[in-house]
């Protein structure tokens, strides 16, 4: 049986009826059918407009810290396993995304949680140093006064499977008193709508001030009326759609992308002596299981160092070993057959090479869930077909990982690492310089902090603008106050 | 077991006409130890999966080669240099081409042959031909070059001609053959590569024209759309070929033939699409998870996999790309498996590969 949900948020526009596109979803043997809305152009332009109008009215009336506490009780609801809205999330998108039950439950919580209070706090601090220059002027150092002013609409385009990924910037527009109109992706559609409905439930006012709805990616003619009408839009995709967006986008609009990204781990010798070894194996299994590698920070690859008690090749073993356990405890999300095939392809491409590579090895049978592929260290880092492969590459000096990986710096992000205080820092040095913006303990690749610095870039400022009253509008007020002598 | 002596058996099944499973499993079995002796990278193959010649009962259990090995590894029971055809794939994605390597054309000939005549012919000794697609000299490592060859070699009347050369189709030409076949009121065939037709619908949309060809006449595509830059639905691909030309539908064969085998499959016309396609005796198709390599569940979509045991040289049996469910009396071709989009934020292979390989 077949359960159908309507997903997207709207805020309201009398009289107008809306058109509803059936996305359709069948994951851990369940089916559902989620409608989203799709407006026309006129109902499009509505939106916007209301949205705007409410962004002005509504969000840059309320002080940032009322805001935190808007954004704190909906994350308070979406934790309560007892809300109907987070029941629903739990029961829905394990279907639409097929990963295992357990797993995005987790998730959800250990996501959620960066979004307390106290963190979206730090995340303020993080960008602005006195959060209150998005409330009112405030001095600087320099004389004269700053305050930062958020966009009136900003136009989010979601991409991808990860459950909750839109949250990120749906929050960041918030917390700069932003309007937000957000296209969802139709890999999965329902979490910021989700997100949307509670916020508006802990505060009505917010009603008018964010919308989600879906569109066809590539329709040109909406996206261009759209991103016209928008102060900034934000991005998520492959460079080609990312590019294909840009073109519609006017020089007028600010446009900020997340590309694909590239992450992977090093493990120094330090964390393969025979007791820690194991830990080491596991946490590295995590990063590998968490959504099956599609976040953008998931490992494609695991640099391992020789010269430890476990040799990078015995690793590749243990690591077998946990993706094993892990996998009876939450098992991969069932494939496509093209997911299926392209993963068949990829394993046999590997296999092939191993006929005359005799360092290669591949652990892990046809029929299993995962595949660990040792080889030794090459001049190119090849990427992993994802969904539970992974390499593993013996290494002997540091400078190696590093000239490898320094191909692909516009593609790096995060880099997990097992290491000792000191190697830590000279990694995290050589890393920063090749494009690497993320370093982060092994098994904590996937949870970003609060704060983060996604993709290396500074992301509330970003959004905002920043408006000055120089020393020379000072004094000349002064100059012609009442009060004068 | 000596090559003629293996070339003679398998020549001697293709004339037998035996449909039955045995004589199949038979075949297949003494093509399988043959293989597994003589072709090195086959036997390395068959050893990491576990397979030997002890374990393989049937055909159904003999391992299914991935399409990428004859990119990979060089599968030839004979030394590969003695070859005296060697077909290669295109190789537009990746740059490296697969290659199958034929040391006798007896046996991919005989089995063209024998195949099209019941298919394509269907009994019919002549037919006056037009093909679209350059000449086995302009492409002599093109399969489908040397197919074409041999159909107008063949089956074709002596004024059958090509019409492709190095700066394309020959339109101007090709039109004025048409008017006078349908002048002539005698049937002709016109065979080629899909996107040929594709082009030649192009010209004639242009010059406002279509063709009413003479009773008897047939069409004959090949190839789909792979890797071209205008893809048609196949219902408008279909549609588009009855109307320029004037050839009724079930008059439009589509063979499907890989550089990877030495036989063809056809379906029975186009009416309805996707149709049914089928091969002679000596092919058999089975529908597996590509993962596992296991049968699918009946009716179930699926990646194809051929045993051909007409490719006495390389291996008989070879796991595809493309996605199919069987049939009573064949398979639905549905596509090739395409590179699937990435899901989530992070990169994948393919994309990968692109940046930095430009």
């Amino acid at each position: 049986m077949s359960v159908e949900e309507i997903a997207g948020y709207l805020p309201t526009i009398e009289d107008e009826e809306i058109e509803y596109k059936t996305l359709s979803f069948t994951g851990n043997k369940e089916t559902i059918d989620l409608k989203v809305p799709i407006l026309t152009n006129e109902q499009m332009i509505k939106v916007t407009e209301k949205v705007k109008r409410a962004s002005k009215n509504k969000l840059k009336s309320k002080t940032v810290s009322e805001i935190v506490a808007i954004i704190d009780q909906t994350i308070e609801q979406l934790l309560d396993r007892n809300n109907s809205y987070r029941q629903k999330a739990e029961a829905l998108l394990p279907i639409i995304t097929g990963y295992d039950k357990e797993l995005v439950r987790l998730g959800l919580t250990s996501y959620l949680k960066t979004f307390r209070k106290q963190q979206l706090q730090r995340f303020l601090v993080e960008d602005f140093g006195n959060p209150i220059v998005l409330d009112d002027f405030q001095p600087r150092g320099k004389k004269g006064f700053s305050k930062a002013v958020g966009p009136d609409l900003t136009t989010h385009v979601w991409a991808g499977n990860v459950p909750g990924l839109p949250l990120w910037s749906l929050i960041s527009s918030l917390l700069v008193k932003s309007g937000s109109i957000g296209k969802v992706s139709s890999s999965e559609p329902l979490f910021a709508s989700l997100f949307a409905r509670v916020l508006v439930e802990v505060e009505p006012s917010l009603a008018d001030c964010l919308a989600v709805v879906w569109w066809k990616g590539g329709d040109m003619e909406r996206e261009k009326k759209l991103f016209h009408l928008a102060d900034v839009v934000v991005g998520y995709g492959s460079n080609s759609s990312l590019d294909s967006v840009r073109s519609r986008i006017p020089i007028t609009t600010r446009f900020l992308s997340f590309g694909h990204k590239l992450s992977f781990g090093i493990l120094s010798k330090a964390s393969l002596d025979s007791r820690k070894a194991w830990k080491t194996a596991h946490d590295a299994a995590f990063d590998v299981i968490r959504y099956d590698q599609q976040g953008c920070y998931s490992p494609h690859v695991f640099y391992v160092q020789q010269g430890g008690k476990v040799s990078p090749k015995e690793f590749a073993y243990y690591l077998a070993h946990e993706l094993e356990c892990f996998e009876k405890k939450y098992p991969r999300r069932e494939l496509t057959i093209e997911e299926a095939s392209s993963l068949a392809e990829w394993r046999q491409r590997e296999e092939f090479s191993s006929y005359t590579d005799m360092e290669k090895e591949i652990v892990g049978e046809e029929a299993s869930a995962w595949t660990v592929v040792y080889e030794n260290m090459s001049t190119e880092l090849t990427p992993s077909n994802l969904y539970r492969t992974i390499k593993v590459v013996g290494f002997e000096q540091f400078d190696e990982v590093i000239s490898v990986a320094s191909f692909y710096r516009s593609y790096l992000q995060t880099v997990g690492i097992a290491a000792t205080p000191s190697k830590l820092y000279q990694i995290a040095n050589l890393l920063g310089d090749i494009g690497v913006t993320r370093i982060t303990g092994l098994g904590s690749m996937t949870s970003p902090e609060a704060g983060w610095h996604h993709d290396g870039r500074l992301n509330l400022l970003d959004l905002v603008q920043m408006v000055d009253i120089e020393d020379s509008a000072e004094n000349y007020a002064e100059s012609l106050a009442p009060y004068l002598d | 077991m000596t090559q003629k002596e293996i070339v003679k058996s398998v020549l001697d099944f293709i004339e037998s006409n035996d449909w039955s499973e045995e004589a199949f499993n038979h075949q297949a079995l003494h093509l399988f130890a043959y293989q597994y002796k003589h072709n090195m990278a086959f036997q390395t193959y068959c050893k990491k999966k576990g397979k030997t010649l002890r374990t393989v009962k049937t055909w159904r259990e003999i391992p299914a080669l991935p399409i990428k090995g004859f990119k990979e590894l060089t599968l030839s029971c004979e030394d590969p240099s003695q070859a005296e055809a060697v077909f290669m794939t295109s190789g537009t994605t990746s740059g490296v081409k697969g290659k199958h390597y034929h040391p006798t054309p007896e046996v991919y000939n005989q089995s063209m042959i024998i195949n099209f005549k019941e298919r394509f012919m269907k009994g019919q000794e002549k037919i006056r031909m037009g093909i679209l697609f350059p000449t086995e000299k302009e492409m002599p490592n093109s399969s489908l070059a040397h197919y074409l060859h041999l159909a107008k070699e063949n089956f074709g009347t002596a004024d059958s001609r090509y019409f492709v050369d190095e700066n394309g189709l020959q339109i101007e030409e090709l039109i004025k053959e048409l008017k006078e076949v349908q002048q002539s009121g005698k049937p002709y065939a016109l065979l080629g590569a899909t996107f040929s037709f594709v082009h030649l619908f192009e010209a004639l949309h242009e010059r406002q024209e279509s063709f009413q060809l003479p009773e008897g006449s047939k069409l004959f595509d090949t190839g789909g759309f792979k890797n071209q830059s205008k893809e048609l639905e196949l219902n408008d691909f279909y549609d588009q070929l009855s109307t320029y030309l004037g050839v009724d539908r079930s008059k439009c064969i589509n063979m499907y033939g890989m550089t990877e085998l030495s036989t063809q499959f056809y379906d029975s016309g186009n009416a309805i699409v996707p149709s049914i396609k089928s091969g002679p005796h000596w092919i058999r198709t089975r529908v597996v998870n590509p993962l596992t390599g296991g049968d699918v569940a009946d009716g179930e979509r699926g990646v194809l996999v051929h045993c051909d045991l007409a490719n006495f040289n390389s291996v008989t049996t070879i796991l595809t790309e493309d996605v199919g469910v069987i049939k009573d009396d064949g398979f639905l071709l549905l596509g090739r498996v395409q590179g699937t989009e990435a899901k989530g934020c992070s990169i994948a292979v393919d994309e990968l590969i692109k940046a930095t390989k430009g």
